[in-house]
């Protein structure tokens, strides 16, 4: 009998089999970016327990609305990981709310081991990891800053103003530069992961 | 340095359409309305579309310079049972193309099974078990949907309520800031009839000053401001030497003059005008005659419109001498008769 090899297929190909309510295609792209997604949940919440809930939710929501994916909406990595910083900002900021606890500087969680990760996989991580983290480092501090504070603190940009004593207007141009800058120095990169 | 000139290559692309992109791409929006507005920028513009893409691609970056870390085995295990018990959206979609595609749409699906009287009995068994079945199925979905519906409109009416008071907050700015205008423009009028008021009032002094310089001028060419002069100190004018009487003698037809001698005492002041500058090295002297010899009795220059004013002391009271005389005689060179040319000349009343 012919099995399908789900490893193979590519993500849209998924996708087109969870539109058919295909479990396997989902645990699929489960195996293929369930701990980068679960990954940033921790980078963020600094709750392991809280980021799995959130990583539940993101491929809830990917197996219920996946079928609805068009190109419109971007690649399709780029979609699954803003569900996925949009849900863990929910998160973040619910808890914010509660004032229930405080997030680690983004330097000590750049630091996180991935002792689990397999190593063809962790080899493949480091190289990429090493490069765009290169790329941030060589942005200017300022806009780092803004890039840190509003994407893995969960900051809105008035926050972010009133935090750094910025005005509104730089803020916004230090985030729009960061992101060109970032996507400029590693657009062969971005053509890789897509 | 180098985001100095970042920032003013961005100021100088600015584009309102992109300001709000990257804080949208970073969930960095503020509020609802913000957000629900890219949106549709998104939607309808293809440059602030293919902005979007770009940035949000950078913002993936972002999300993988977290080096990945395994999640618990059990939560892909809870996350395929969720999904055994949840449908894809599509699914409805897909049973009917599939019902199409086997060649069964020549009619309803219900009129197709019941086709057979023999079946019904049975098919009405099995159909208040399946229908049952799903419906208890359908209506927990769909319980699910409402509810995911709820949550989406309490969200909305969230939205609502913010744009609302936001725009009701607006307004009430904008009525301030055209009370405040209204106001400033009144004042401003004010100060606008002010100033026209002062402009003419200005206008009114300095016609009413060349008046008053051209009385000032005409009382300067006009000798009888001599007499008054002389005559408000006690003075009185006891020989003229106007050129329209018939006593002046003068080969200086402009030239006038007077003497006035004060009421008490021998004091007199001889006052001309219309006289020109003497020769160099000369002078002009007033003589009184006709009372015995000569007797020069002052010297004197005359400013640049030609006037004197010259006081001296009489000899003798003035009608005791019949004639007054001006000559040109040389400075410091006078002699016992005038010997000069005689520039004016007049009897004495």
């Amino acid at each position: 009998m012919y099995r399908l090899n789900y490893q193979g297929l590519e993500d849209l190909e998924l996708l087109a089999k969870i539109g058919e309510q295909d479990r396997q295609a989902l645990g699929a792209l489960y195996e293929r970016y369930g701990r980068r997604v679960f990954a940033l949940a921790v980078r963020m919440l600094n709750d392991p327990v809280g980021s799995e809930e959130v990583t539940q939710d993101v491929f809830m929501s990917v197996w219920r609305r996946g079928a609805s994916y068009t190109s419109k909406k971007g690649k399709f990595t780029t979609w699954l990981f803003s569900i996925a910083h949009n849900r863990t900002i929910d998160e973040l900021r619910k808890r914010r709310r509660d004032r229930s606890r405080e997030n680690a500087d983004i330097d000590d969680h750049l630091d996180v081991q991935s002792g689990d990760i397999s190593p063809p996989d962790a080899a493949v991580a480091k190289s990429e990891y090493a490069k765009i983290r290169a790329a941030m480092q060589k942005l200017p501090t300022e806009q780092k800053c803004v890039v840190e504070l509003s994407y893995f603190k969960g900051l809105t940009q008035t926050e972010i103003s009133t935090k750094t004593g910025q005005p509104l207007g730089t803020v916004k141009t230090r985030m729009r530069l960061a992101l060109k800058k970032l996507r400029t120095a590693l657009s062969n990169e971005i053509g890789a992961q897509a | 340095m180098t985001e100095t000139k970042d920032n003013k290559e961005s100021n100088e692309n600015f584009d309102s359409r992109f300001e709000n992109l990257a804080s949208y791409v970073l969930g960095a929006l503020d509020h609802a309305e913000e957000r629900i507005a890219v949106e549709n920028l998104i939607e309808r513009d293809p440059e602030v579309q293919a902005e979007f893409e770009e940035l949000a691609e950078a913002a993936y970056l972002l999300a993988i310079t977290v080096p990945p870390l395994e999640p618990p085995a059990s939560l892909k295990n809870r996350i395929m049972d969720m999904a055994g018990q949840s449908v894809p959206t599509r699914l409805v979609e897909i049973t009917h193309s599939d019902e199409k595609e086997n060649g069964r749409t020549g009619a309803p699906w219900w009129r197709r099974t019941f086709q057979s009287g023999i079946a019904v009995s049975a098919a009405a068994a099995v159909l208040v078990v399946v229908v049952g079945s799903a419906l208890g199925y359908q209506n927990n979905q769909l319980g699910n949907e409402i509810n995911a519906l709820r949550a989406d409109l309490a969200t909305e009416s969230v939205a609502v309520a913010d744009l609302q008071t936001e725009l009701s907050k607006t307004l009430t700015d904008s009525e301030n800031r055209v009370a405040a205008m209204k106001s400033e423009m009144k004042v401003m009028e004010e100060d606008f009839v002010a100033t026209t008021e002062m402009v003419v009032h200005q206008e009114e002094m300095v016609s009413q000053l060349g008046i008053a310089n051209n009385a000032l001028r005409q009382a300067l060419s006009d000798q009888n401001w001599l007499t008054y002069a002389s005559t408000k100190e006690g003075y009185q004018v006891e020989s003229w030497l106007a050129g329209n009487t018939q006593q002046v003698t003068t080969k200086e037809p402009t030239a006038s003059g007077l003497i006035a001698v004060r009421i008490i005492g021998n004091e007199a002041v001889f006052q001309v005008h219309g006289l020109p500058q003497p020769q160099p090295g000369y002078a002009y002297t007033l003589w009184l005659m006709g009372n015995g010899d000569p007797r020069p009795v002052a010297q004197f220059d005359v400013s640049g419109i030609g006037s004197a004013t010259v006081a001296f002391l009489l000899p003798e009271p003035l009608r005791f001498f019949s004639t007054v005389v001006v000559t040109q005689e040389r400075v410091n060179g006078i002699g016992t008769d005038p010997t000069g040319t005689m520039v004016l000349s007049s009897q004495t009343n």
